[in-house]
């Protein structure tokens, strides 16, 4: 037994039980007068509440941002469009609704009973669920004009992008789709059925073009129908975007390439600024809003001229002589070269047992830096080349922006490929052959660029050496992301010898010769395949096409505070200067056209 | 351990036993209507009751667990379990599972298992062991101990994050320490210091939790949000009037106007069906429950186990007072379910385990054995 103590000691707490109790008491009192309150003294109100007002939220869908050239015409807009929702707890027999729409919109029963599975979950209670999202007028038409049958069934019209100009600017703007498993995945604020851009500016973009949806307060009666609405938040639009690109003078472009496979590219050597930007052949980015067949998505992406490419960033080739212009600027930087000096070009030049030939057969003679240049002479490039070898070459072409992404805005960039000691034996396990240095000289062999990076590259000719980043916003500032180790004095040659290739009497890109205006250019031939002897001799006519080689021009122009690099590429084009050479005349007309006084943009 | 006799049985309190029981069948019968709908669908098939009565299932069998073994051995093991509960805890951040961004599971394989529901038990049984120590009303030095022992599960289940969960720990332990008593001296700081202390809570909220809070105080000021629950809660629970729209027959909540009626909102659905006749019953017998264990807190052989049953006291307390000040629009919402209504595992298994820790206090209270 315990002592008096303990025992006094093992009696619960007096007051705490009261304060139980008390509590008790407390929440009885409390709760019993809510429930008095909210069911008897309001209950006639909350019942009547229920009965006729029901409250449901609802969104509003917000336009995606416009898209304007940089004179304010418009690229892309929004359009309304039709889509078909299902409210669930609107629909009283789901299977023989989905029956119905299948009906209606010719989708598969099975294919609808998946997507009503999948988006069950990410849709909110009485949000309509996207089953179809495009529908035509007459289903439209034929939907409300049965939609009290089908009482769950309703059309939600939404804003749907659409592209203007069509293919003309598909591989800038890209395009939206709906949007697909792993984007909602990803991100909460989208919903079954919305779209998101999937390429190009559009998908770079995306936060920016989108917007914020609202949100609407619908009273609805019993059986779904509304009686009143209130927007509580309106959408946001998402934000307007102006381009740096010239509707002109990318129609312009477009039009020259039309029927060619190639790449033009228009840029503000001083800003980085793309006025034009063109790849050809493209494709209708409209088609992907309005929802692509498996076969039309087929035939798109095996066409075998590859619309889909982005042929100004994605593809790569084999620069050419183009490439003579980095070669000629690295001999300068590394002092291997006095302008001055010549050197003699029989027609080849033999390195052990191999004859590396000139272009020219018969060989140009004595001739300086500038008179390679404006020629294009092979050999004093291949002796040039053999001096520099290739951990010269290759690291200065890095620092001149070859083998590296430009940083553009645009997604899936190719950084192409700049040849060194390293990668070959990584590649291929063997060491680097002095052959090869005399290739690299002039363009041939592993060198591949994208006619952006050559873009690039030129416009630092220009402009004293910055590397800009490719811009495709009007308005974005210059940003520098490099210097090529050159002086003024080193670049100027390079310029001088350039404007002698479109002046000089002997030069290879005479076409592009213009009053009034200076001009420098070199082209480029790129050899696709070694040519067999065979193909030799036949005329350039007879080649077959997958043979004929790849024509470069890359210029500049300068006429007062107007400066432009235009670069040209053509796949197969045969020969830079006739091929690439008309297309690149034809945008400096156009640029240097005396423009109607309203246009005036200011540059 | 003895096995049991007859005298236990007899002495055990049959009463609770059959309110719980009762509660539990009010909230399967409840559950089949609030998922009646789903039950149509044809597509998803959610046999939420169903689950419900597996769980119960479950339960009864933790109950009868927590009932053999005489409950002074929990005064034993009392620091043990509480150390394995804040290992547990901290295993979370690591081994748990993430459901709806927060983690708060640890998936044990044929089922998900909360630490912070084991945490809720520990509470009451290392507070009980701590606090029935002595009987003189807690000074400073102590209360600060005891708070610095509940504040360490309770800090790392808020930071998982489930503040609902967190305070629940914390409000069982406080409501045990009033149960217990205060010097005047503590009592009249707390009453000034906790107030104050309100507004820091605000700084530690996460946003949606905030917004829960603000919309509360103004329904209208975000009618589809937080505000959208409340709203039609209340005229889900306002429209069953007096003698509510029959079972099967709430037409707010059959028609999914209700947010989670199934789990937090329950209560709201049986309002709307059984109206101000049913809600009064259920929360009679709500009360009546809770008294069943101030009784056996009255009753009790030793102060460990009158502490204990005043626990399990304030974890139903809370939770029905949270809960339906919440679906009454009292409260801001916060993810706190009402006990035995509610759908949900871990919750019904805890809370039938709870009941058999206190009918295990109640038939053990003639038994002269020391501990």
């Amino acid at each position: 037994m315990s002592s008096l103590y303990e025992a006094k000691s093992q009696q619960p707490p007096k007051t705490g039980l009261l304060l139980l109790q008390g509590l008790i008491l407390l929440l009885f009192c409390v709760f019993a007068l809510r429930f008095w309150f909210l069911q008897i003294h309001k209950g006639a109100y909350f019942a009547e509440q229920a009965k006729n007002n029901q409250l449901r939220q609802d969104r509003l869908y917000a336009p995606r941002g416009l898209i304007r050239d940089r004179t304010g015409k418009l690229l892309s807009l929004n359009e309304p469009a039709y889509a078909l929702g299902l409210v669930r707890e609107d629909c009283k027999d789901l299977e023989a609704t989905l029956k119905t729409v299948s009906e209606w919109t010719g989708e598969d029963l099975s294919k609808l009973k998946e997507t009503f599975k999948k988006s069950r979950k990410r849709v909110k209670p009485f949000e309509p669920l996207i089953l179809a999202p495009n529908l035509t007028f007459k289903q439209v038409a034929m939907i409300e004009a049965n939609a009290l049958h089908w009482p769950g069934l309703e059309v939600v019209v939404r804003p749907r992008r659409q592209y203007l100009q069509g293919p003309l600017l598909s591989h800038v703007l890209g395009y939206v789709a709906e949007s697909g498993e792993d984007e909602l995945e990803a991100d909460e604020d989208l919903a079954v059925g919305d779209f998101v851009g999937k390429q190009g500016l559009e998908s770079v973009l995306e936060k920016r073009f989108r917007g914020v949806k609202g949100r609407r307060q619908l009273e609805v009666d019993a059986t779904g129908r509304r009686l009143k609405e209130r927007i509580l938040s309106p959408p946001v639009a998402g934000e307007d975007i102006d381009l740096s690109i010239d509707l002109g003078l990318q129609e312009l472009g477009g039009k020259l390439l039309k029927g060619k496979a190639g790449a033009v590219v228009v840029m503000n050597p001083d800003n980085g600024q793309i006025l034009a930007f063109v790849s050809s052949p493209s494709y209708d980015n409209n088609s992907f809003t309005s929802g692509l067949s498996q076969k039309e998505w087929a035939e798109l992406r095996d066409d075998p001229m590859h619309p889909l490419q982005n042929r100004v960033i994605q593809s790569v080739y084999p620069p050419g002589s183009v490439f003579k212009i980095a070669v000629a600027a690295c001999g300068l930087h590394y002092n291997m070269i006095n302008p001055k000096d010549t050197v003699y070009c029989p027609g080849y030049v033999k390195l052990g047992k191999y004859t590396f030939r000139c272009w020219r057969r018969g060989g140009h003679g004595d001739v300086n830096l500038e008179d390679a240049l404006v020629q294009s002479c092979d050999v004093y490039f291949y002796k040039l080349g053999m001096k520099l070898g290739v951990d010269r070459i290759s690291d200065f072409a890095k620092k001149a922006g070859f083998g590296e992404l430009t940083g553009i805005s645009l997604p899936h960039e190719k950084p192409g490929l700049i040849p060194t000691r390293a990668w070959k034996r990584k590649r291929f396990g063997e060491i680097w052959h002095p052959g090869e240095n005399l290739n690299l000289a002039i363009g041939q062999g592993y060198t591949l660029t994208s006619p952006l990076q050559v873009a690039r590259f030129l416009s630092s000719i220009i402009n004293g050496g910055r590397l800009l980043r490719p811009q495709l916003l009007a308005g974005e500032p210059a940003e520098e992301q490099g210097r090529i180790p050159m002086t003024e004095e080193q670049l100027k040659i390079i310029r001088k010898a350039m404007i002698e290739t479109v002046d000089g009497p002997r030069g290879t890109a005479r076409r592009l010769r213009m009053k009034g205006v200076v001009v420098g250019g070199k082209t480029g031939t790129a050899q696709v395949v070694k040519l067999t002897d065979e193909l030799k001799k036949m005329k350039d006519e007879d080649i077959p096409y997958k043979y004929r080689d790849h024509a470069w021009m890359a210029s500049f122009a300068e006429r007062d505070d107007q400066r432009y690099v235009i670069i040209c590429m053509i796949e197969h084009g045969l020969h830079g200067g006739s091929g690439a050479g008309p297309v690149v005349k034809a945008l400096y007309k156009y640029l240097y056209a005396e423009q109607p006084k309203d246009e005036g943009v200011g540059n | 351990m003895s096995p049991i006799d007859r005298r236990l049985l007899i002495h055990m309190n049959w009463f609770l036993l059959g309110l719980a029981a009762l509660l539990f069948f009010l909230g399967v019968m409840n559950l089949y209507s609030a998922s009646g709908f789903r039950m149509e669908d044809g597509m998803s098939v959610n046999s939420f009751y169903q689950k419900q009565l597996i769980w119960g299932l479950m339960g009864f069998g933790g109950m009868l667990t927590f009932m053999l073994f005489d409950y002074r051995h929990l005064k034993t093991i009392a620091w043990p379990l509480f150390w394995v509960t804040v290992l547990l805890l901290l295993a979370v951040p690591f081994a748990g599972k993430t459901i709806y961004g927060a983690r708060r599971w640890i998936d044990l394989g044929f089922f998900n298992f909360q630490p912070s529901e084991l945490a809720k038990i520990t509470i009451l049984v290392i507070g009980a062991r701590i606090l029935s120590r002595d009987f003189e009303p807690l000074g400073f030095m102590k209360l600060g101990y005891v708070f610095v022992v509940g504040l360490l599960p309770a800090g790392m289940i808020i930071l998982q994050p489930d503040l609902g969960s967190g305070l629940n720990v914390l409000l069982i332990l406080g409501g045990m320490i009033l149960y217990r008593g205060l010097t005047s001296k503590v009592f009249k700081t707390m009453a000034v210091a906790i107030p104050c202390l309100i507004p820091l809570g605000w700084l530690f909220m996460h946003d949606y939790q905030k917004r829960r809070v603000i919309s509360f105080m103004n329904p209208a000021s975000d009618p589809l949000g937080a505000g959208y629950h409340i709203i039609q809660s209340e005229i889900a629970i306002g429209s069953g009037r007096l003698w509510g729209k029959g079972f099967l027959g709430g037409t707010q909540s059959q028609l999914r106007f209700l947010p989670e009626k199934h789990t937090d909102f329950a209560i709201a659905v049986f309002g709307e069906e059984w109206g101000f006749v049913g809600a009064m019953s259920l929360l009679s017998i709500f009360c009546v429950f809770l008294y069943q264990m101030v009784v056996t807190a009255r009753d009790a052989k030793d102060l460990f186990g009158s502490y204990l049953a005043a626990g399990v006291f304030f974890y139903f307390f809370w939770q029905i007072l949270i809960n339906m000040g919440m679906v009454l629009g009292l409260m801001p919402v916060v993810g706190i379910p009402l006990p035995f209504i509610s759908y949900g595992g871990s919750a019904t298994v805890v809370n039938f385990c709870l009941i058999g820790l206190v009918l295990n206090v109640s038939m053990r209270r003639y038994v002269f054995k020391q501990g």
